[in-house]
């Protein structure tokens, strides 16, 4: 067992440390610098208009996009280069933006994806159904037969499947109606309740992000350009920074 | 019913040597052009349990556990580096291809070898004696064909493998080990290419060129079917009874060509041939 595992351990929420983080495409760097600190248990929010580089911040978290410069570290212990399969092993959910589903697997084995065993798959499966009951009857059914809203809802179902110690959500509340927003948010709420999970959520909402998120940080042009708690006064500090 | 016959046993040798390629292409998305020489290593795997006086069954498990070991040794060391280089990967693969011939050619000569038949005589069915080796290798690809769909669609790794072809970026997110995936699909692959060349053994000479004219035929047959195991079978009965009709009514020098003509021109009417993808 690598020391990054042995700290994860089963139980809590990770500690996530971006330091100076450098990644990017081809010749561009697009995340140039970025530092930022998600501790056991909290919710932290990447806001950030398009092509700031949020995406691109958790694809390098996740090792799919090579880190460049700076480091990723994981209850102290560095988790630059380590493949997105041994990510996962050590605790780490991802729910992505871009092409999330398989559409022509079933939710079942959309789900079943998520689990590295056949063995935790039952246990898992009852978890989820406890937050979405709508995905227990309809487990033979195309995911990509489901509506917009319980796309997303499934995305987050599978990305809890693991029990992870440390969840990336890429803006899972883009075109969603307020009320799947509100379920969504409340999911989020009572998994950081009863696991301690430690999240970091990239968005362009800021009322889905302000209410679930303890703390912010605006990315600019693949930099932090501000960031705060979220306080009363967060929404204004954070509109002065994504006005056009 | 001979012709029937015909038709159908002809499609099931096809589809018994396509379905490794069809593997490989399905998920590492390149066509393999060292899947001649794998066959031929099977067919030579009959020869080595021949000379070694083994049952002639023996062949069948030992051709797919050599086949599967070198593929493997070949997707660690030649192909992996090469996957963010599709077109340099194909051409290893023909170049592997050239080496495996040329080893064997060093090993066993160039001399056409014999090897006795798994199952000889005929049988006869309504009315017609026909070679009971073909209604074998008939039985075999319904076997090998049913094996396969059930890894596809009953396993992890069959559903892991899926999850590849469909969208690898979001295979590797969910920390689904995408090149355990690669090298397990190449291992079968390979063979199930070497099983086919046991099994070709009593309808084809055995050289060390022997592969390279069967692959030209599933590679046809792969591009036709664009990675789906139905259209591969669909492909396989049609242009398999192509093959008999042209072969017994016009000319079997025409019906040898009946598979590379009629693919390619499915594939310029619709370039996903027979798949719905």
């Amino acid at each position: 067992m690598t020391e990054a595992a042995r700290r994860l351990g089963p139980q809590g929420g990770a500690d996530l440390v971006l330091k100076d983080v450098v990644s990017g495409y081809g010749a561009i760097s697009v995340v140039q610098g970025v530092s930022v600190n998600v501790r056991p248990g909290e919710i932290v929010a990447l806001l950030g208009k398009n092509g700031m580089g949020k995406t691109t911040t958790l694809k390098t978290i996740l090792g799919m996009v090579a880190l460049r410069g700076g480091s990723i570290a994981v209850d102290g212990t560095s988790v630059s280069g380590l493949s997105p399969s041994k990510l996962t092993a050590l605790g780490l959910g991802y729910a992505p933006q871009e092409q999330p589903l398989f559409q022509d697997l079933s939710i079942r084995d959309n789900l079943r994806l998520a689990v590295a065993s056949d063995a935790k798959l039952s246990q898992a499966l009852e978890r989820v159904f406890d937050y979405f009951p709508f995905l227990k009857d309809r487990l033979k059914q195309p995911a990509g037969t489901l509506s917009g809203g319980e796309q997303k809802m499934l995305i987050l179902a599978r990305a809890l499947m693991l029990r992870p110690r440390l969840l990336l959500i890429d803006e899972i509340s883009e075109g969603l109606q307020p009320s799947v927003i509100d379920k969504i948010a409340s999911v989020l709420l009572n998994q950081r309740a009863t696991s301690g999970v430690s999240i970091l959520i990239v968005e362009q909402n800021l009322d889905f992000a302000l209410k679930v998120a303890d703390r912010w940080a605006v990315l600019k042009l693949g930099e932090i350009d501000d960031e705060g708690p979220a306080a009363p006064d967060a929404r204004a500090r954070v509109l002065q920074h994504l006005s056009v | 019913m001979l012709l029937i016959l015909d038709v159908l046993t002809t499609a099931a040798v096809l589809f018994v040597v396509a379905i490794g390629l069809l593997a490989i292409f399905g998920v590492l998305k390149i066509i393999n052009f060292a899947h001649g020489a794998w066959i031929t290593v099977g067919a030579y795997c009959a020869v080595v349990t021949t000379h070694l006086g083994l049952n002639p069954w023996v062949a069948l498990p030992l051709a797919f556990v050599v086949g599967g070991a070198l593929g493997a040794l070949s997707e660690l060391f030649i192909i992996r580096p090469l996957y963010r280089r599709p077109l340099d990967a194909i051409l290893a693969t023909w170049g592997l291809g050239i080496v495996i011939g040329q080893l064997i050619t060093l090993g066993f000569g160039r001399d056409v070898q014999l090897t006795p038949n798994l199952v000889s005589g005929t049988v006869n069915l309504l009315g017609v004696d026909y070679s009971a080796y073909r209604l074998v290798a008939l039985a075999a690809a319904i076997v090998v064909g049913v094996a396969f769909a059930a890894t596809i669609e009953g396993t992890r790794l069959g559903l892991s493998a899926r999850a590849v072809i469909m969208n690898e970026t979001l295979a590797r997110g969910l920390g689904i080990d995408t090149a355990r995936v690669r090298l397990l699909t190449f291992m079968i692959g390979a063979g199930l290419a070497a099983l086919s060349g046991v099994l070709l053994t009593p309808l084809s000479s055995v050289d060390p060129n022997m592969g390279v004219g069967w692959l030209i035929g599933a590679f046809m047959l792969v591009m036709v079917a664009n990675g789906s195991l139905p259209a591969l079978a669909l492909a396989c009965l049609a242009f398999g009874a192509a093959q008999v009709l042209i072969s017994t009514f016009v000319s079997p020098i025409l019906g040898s060509i009946a598979i590379a003509v009629l693919a390619a021109l499915v594939l310029r009417i619709n370039p996903k041939g027979f798949s719905r993808a």
